[in-house]
């Protein structure tokens, strides 16, 4: 191909880059400047939960719920979703006295939700034996443009496509790849919900990135 | 392996570069890459294409069931009324015992007098 078609083709990518991911992964330098705060609502309520208030755990429940159900679904799929959302709402139900504020309640729900997901996962792993991402370390040739798998099918079936290989990409690299792209979180909050070095947390999501587009090629290949 | 870097490597240096995550340095070593590399330019679109997705999905707001929702509630419910058994009983049990103690005389006195 000659050098200038590829600029050419490269510069088009670049523009859709900027595009799509103004649109798609609110990732970037911003991220940070956006950090959620503790909201003065979220303090109250979360005090008065402490000292058992059901009401005010009501109203956290009901306006927190759609991020725990969120973040779950997409760590464990839909079919355990349901029951990872209830046991998240126990454990902030019974550990409520010990969250101080110091960080805003959604960072601290979204580390129960991650917390309870991946145990969940590694109950239901110790009982099927299920396939991770542990194989994909060992890529044979980088998918090419004959596999790509997001080229030539609809978008439902791409989303389905998506979310299936999904489920291949290592748990906690699945939980930082959801945090950072589907949540548009923060390195910093990233690695403040995983409870890990920054580095680390960078580390997890390149890791994500490159298993989930292996594993789409998988899916595409089976398909 | 390509211009140095091991295909794992690439494929993480491609991933961060379309999600605009590199220092400017290495931005230019991977639009280097990009350049000289057809394969490499065609992993660029297609991690631009899955983080596009990826973005979209996280777009979605699926609703959560009225029954889950109950469902802690009402688990929350229950243990605040144990709780406030538990409370109501240690403190009549307190009484109690205290009242028995000092019905059988059994108090300890001070040392100190």
């Amino acid at each position: 191909m000659p050098a200038v078609t590829l600029v050419e083709k490269h510069e088009s990518v670049k523009l859709r880059a900027k595009t799509d991911l103004r649109q798609a992964t609110r990732s970037g330098s911003t991220a940070e400047d956006n950090a959620p705060r503790m909201t003065f609502k979220d303090y109250n309520l979360t005090r008065k939960v402490a000292r058992g208030d059901i009401e005010a755990f009501s109203q956290l429940v009901r306006e927190h719920s759609g991020l725990v159900y969120r973040v779950a679904a997409r760590i464990l799929g839909d079919s355990d979703a349901q029951d990872a959302t209830q046991e998240v709402w126990i454990r902030v139900w019974r550990n409520v006295k010990s969250f101080r504020g110091e960080s805003a309640f959604s960072t601290w729900l979204y580390k129960i939700t991650v917390n309870t997901c991946l145990s969940a996962y590694r109950r239901k792993q110790s009982r099927e034996a299920r396939e991770t991402g542990e194989d994909l370390a060992h890529l044979p040739v980088p998918p090419s443009i004959e596999d790509d798998p997001v080229a030539a099918t609809v978008a439902g079936e791409r989303r389905e496509e998506l979310l299936r290989a999904l489920e291949r990409v290592r748990p906690e690299h699945r939980a930082a790849l959801v945090l950072r792209h589907m949540e548009g979180l923060s390195y910093v909050e990233v690695a403040q919900v995983l409870e890990v070095p920054e580095g680390t947390a960078k580390g997890w999501v390149n890791r994500g990135r490159a298993a989930l587009l292996v594993a789409l090629s998988a899916e595409r290949g089976s398909a | 392996m390509i211009g140095g870097w091991e295909r794992w490597e690439i494929l993480e240096k491609i991933g961060a570069y379309a999600a605009s995550e590199l220092s400017p340095e290495e931005m230019r070593e991977v639009e280097q890459l990009i350049l000289e590399d057809a394969q490499a330019l065609r992993l660029a679109e297609s991690y631009l294409r899955m983080l596009a997705m990826l973005g979209a999905i996280g777009e979605e707001r699926p609703e959560v069931s009225e029954a889950v929702i109950d469902h802690v509630i009402r688990r929350a419910m229950i243990s605040a009324f144990f709780r406030q058994a538990e409370i109501l009983i240690a403190g009549v049990g307190r009484v109690y015992l205290n009242a028995f103690v000092y019905y059988l005389g059994l108090r300890a006195t001070s040392s100190a007098g």
